[in-house]
């Protein structure tokens, strides 16, 4: 799947048409690429040292400091139940430190997030049935379609940084 | 007494001097524009506030000037008088006579004679036309000097002191971070620059502190009052003693413990002391005593209301625990006196209104523990059936610096604060004996148990600890004994760090719902350090043990 990665030059050629555009910061989890609107990040970064914090769910990889602010770093490979068995995190791995209403959470991906800009008119809405059981459609805004193949999945930030939210299990450790 | 009476009249000149400047701006205002509604709202809020201030400490003259201002004020609002002609002439007349009676009880001298004044202000409150001197003589240059007065005290809002005492802490963090790295480089133009830096930045936390302190009394002194209400409703009679009033504690910390500070003081009239027939029949002097005291001990502070009322029943709030549920008919017995106390403090407990009557205590005492622990402070009981009951609160003196005991689990650090822990210990194997499955370790011939701290944050899921057997312990045990609600627990750790001021960060969202931790600091290194919540760790283990 990866020669389906987006490029940037080739959503600049496109910028003919007067139309809305958006601008991602995409990112990879799983096989697939996800997008994240440019407004609700607020940087991106090396992950810092993080601390396990005990009692939490594993997906929940812990507490960073970054710049002074102590924010939760959380895996949403392990939170949606992407990452392929067998496949472990890497040594080096990158922060997308997103902001929610009243406090910062970040993102840990593998590669670096690039940024993506394409029309609003691209991203349809997610479709109403569910095609996997994973929850992840429930923060989706839409999923962008690329004209050279490929897609990308726009998620929504605020449908996924509510507190209740991030705090859920993922499947049956919900029972817990 | 006199510095008291001292301290309240520098607040009240504080506060009424910046009122002061204030109406005289807005009136400033109102006279170029007499349909000001802000201008307006203002100087009717300014006169009801220094009218309830003035009242307050019995400046009946200066609160007489001042309501009638403020009934004007709120006339011209409602449009029934209009801020024109002679009307005018009387309000700035007024203004500057509170200006003048002001001075007054700064400079400790006789209140200047507010009659014509007033007077004049009743009339045109009454719609009717003041009686104005022809033409007030003009100014003397000291009156016009004396306008410009500026008060020695500031004004300041406690947010502004909370968001500079945080700064403080970022900057006390980064100090150690630079002193750590000082030394690593061994640069001794660094460490000296570093060791200045440690020394400024020490006093200037120091300065922040100190700025944020409040004398005890403050809080001690609103009793007098509270009492007597409680004590007349309830038919009794009681002597309040205060002392330590000139005890200083964090402004912030005295807010949070009022609530609890109430609970105990009603508490221990309406149901600590007896009811004057009742300690005549015990052979007691008939008026109950009750002592409210501050005094420091150490880097805390302590708050200790006590009666000479008829104590605790013991075996009426065993009894009573049991009934709740809150502990086995089993366990019961076992559990001595401050155990048993502390359960008057449990959230379970206090449900029981009929308790009240038996033992005379637990209505709602689980907001002292819960105000407490939201502190980190401490909470001691003493009594004596027929003698009388001591509660002490133990405070921190400040909220944001606190001294901690770093200990490593697990190979990551984490500290606990000092006004929890107890002791250290270094056990042999055959000091450790396991009770019922729990390893148990006897200090000053009391059973202590104790557990691994890896097993109380790594062990998922609700099942209880897995038993403990002798075979497990192998050499020594690196044991922190915790203190909490009276109980002790000792804390297994792989080893213990150091002890250390820390900075306390709340945990932000989504994190703060864990309860096990109180929050997070940054070491030296940078590295992130979460604080262990004692209370929580301690009902964590208590609903775990096998």
């Amino acid at each position: 799947m990866a020669e389906t990665t987006p490029s940037l030059t080739s959503s600049k050629t496109e910028r003919a048409k007067p139309t809305e555009r958006v601008q991602l910061i995409v990112f990879r989890l799983g096989d697939e690429d996800y997008g994240i609107r440019i407004e609700q990040v607020k940087e991106v970064t090396v992950t810092p040292e993080v601390a396990r914090m005990p009692k939490t769910p594993l997906f929940i990889k812990g507490i960073a400091n970054l710049r002074g602010d102590i924010i939760a770093i959380i895996d949403l490979e392990e939170r949606f139940r992407l990452r392929p068995e067998g496949r472990p995190v890497p040594e080096r791995s990158y922060t997308v430190a997103v902001e929610a209403d009243d406090y910062t959470l970040g993102l840990m991906v593998r590669e670096v997030p690039r940024p993506f800009t394409l029309p609003l008119s691209q991203i349809e809405p997610a479709p109403e049935f569910v095609q996997d059981s994973s929850t992840r459609d429930k923060y989706l805004e839409g999923i962008a379609k690329l004209p050279e193949g490929g897609i990308i999945i726009v998620l929504d930030m605020r449908k996924l940084l509510t507190p209740s939210e991030v705090m859920r299990l993922p499947g049956k450790m919900a029972s817990s | 007494m006199k510095t008291r009476d001292q301290e309240y009249r520098e607040l009240f000149m504080a506060e009424a001097l910046e009122y002061y400047d204030s109406m005289s701006r807005h009136l400033s205002e109102l006279e170029r524009n007499p349909n000001a509604g802000p201008a307006l709202n203002e100087l009717f809020r300014l006169m009801h506030n220094l009218k309830a201030n003035a009242r307050a400490m019995g400046f009946t003259d200066l609160g007489e000037v001042a309501h009638q201002l403020e009934t004007l004020f709120g006339l011209i609002r409602d449009k029934e008088r209009e801020f024109s002609g002679a009307l005018i002439r009387v309000v700035f007349a007024g203004v500057d006579a509170l200006g003048s009676m002001i001075r007054a009880v700064g400079a400790n001298q006789p209140l200047p004679d507010a009659t014509a004044l007033l007077h004049n202000l009743d009339l045109v409150v009454r719609g009717e036309a003041p009686i104005l001197e022809e033409e007030e003589a003009a100014e003397t240059e000291e009156e016009s000097n004396r306008k410009m007065e500026l008060s020695d005290l500031v004004y300041i809002q406690v947010k502004k002191l909370d968001n500079l005492l945080n700064l403080v802490g970022e900057l006390v963090i980064d100090r150690d971070r630079i002193m750590t790295l000082a030394q690593e480089l061994d640069n001794p133009a660094l460490l000296a620059t570093a060791q200045h830096l440690f020394r400024i930045s020490d006093d200037l936390q120091y300065s922040v502190m100190d700025a944020r302190l409040v004398g005890v009394g403050v809080l001690l002194n609103k009793f007098p009052r509270v009492v007597r209400d409680v004590a007349s409703a309830e038919d009794k009679e009681v002597k309040l003693t205060l002392s330590g009033q000139d005890v200083q504690i964090d402004r912030n910390i005295l807010q949070i413990i009022t609530d609890a500070l109430l609970h105990l003081v009603r508490n221990a009239v309406s149901h600590g002391l007896e009811t004057t027939e009742n300690r005549l029949k015990a052979g007691k002097p008939p008026i109950g005593e009750l002592t409210l005291s501050a005094m420091t001990e150490r880097d805390d502070v302590l708050l200790q209301v006590r009666d000479d009322g008829r104590g605790i029943d013991t075996e009426a709030v065993r009894r009573k625990a049991i009934e709740r549920g809150l502990i086995t008919a089993k366990a019961a017995p076992a559990l001595d006196e401050q155990a048993v106390w502390a359960l008057l403090f449990e959230p379970g407990f206090s449900m029981a209104q009929q308790v009240t009557d038996i033992s005379g205590r637990g209505v709602g005492l689980d907001v002292v523990k819960l105000a407490l622990d939201s502190l980190g402070g401490q909470l001691r009981v003493d009594s004596e059936l027929g003698v009388g009951t001591t509660f002490t609160l133990v405070l921190p003196t400040s909220i944001a610096v606190k001294g901690a005991l770093l200990v490593e689990v697990n190979e990551r650090p984490y500290a606990i604060p000092l006004m929890h822990t107890d002791t250290v210990l270094a056990l042999h194997p055959g000091q450790i004996s396991i009770v019922g499955g729990v390893m148990v370790t006897y200090l000053h011939e009391q059973s202590v148990p104790l557990v691994p701290l890896r097993q109380l944050l790594h062990d998922e899921g609700d099942e209880p600890l897995p038993s403990a057997h002798k075979s497990d312990i192998e050499g020594t045990q690196h044991v922190l004994v915790v203190n909490y609600n009276s109980r002790r627990l000792g804390l297994i750790v792989d080893r213990f760090i150091r002890q250390q001021n820390i900075v306390i960060k709340p945990l932000s969202k989504p994190l703060d719902t864990i309860d096990l931790f109180g929050g997070v600091t940054l070491l030296g290194s940078g590295q992130v350090c979460l604080v262990l919540d004692v209370p929580a760790l301690s009902r964590l283990f208590l609903t775990k043990r096998p």
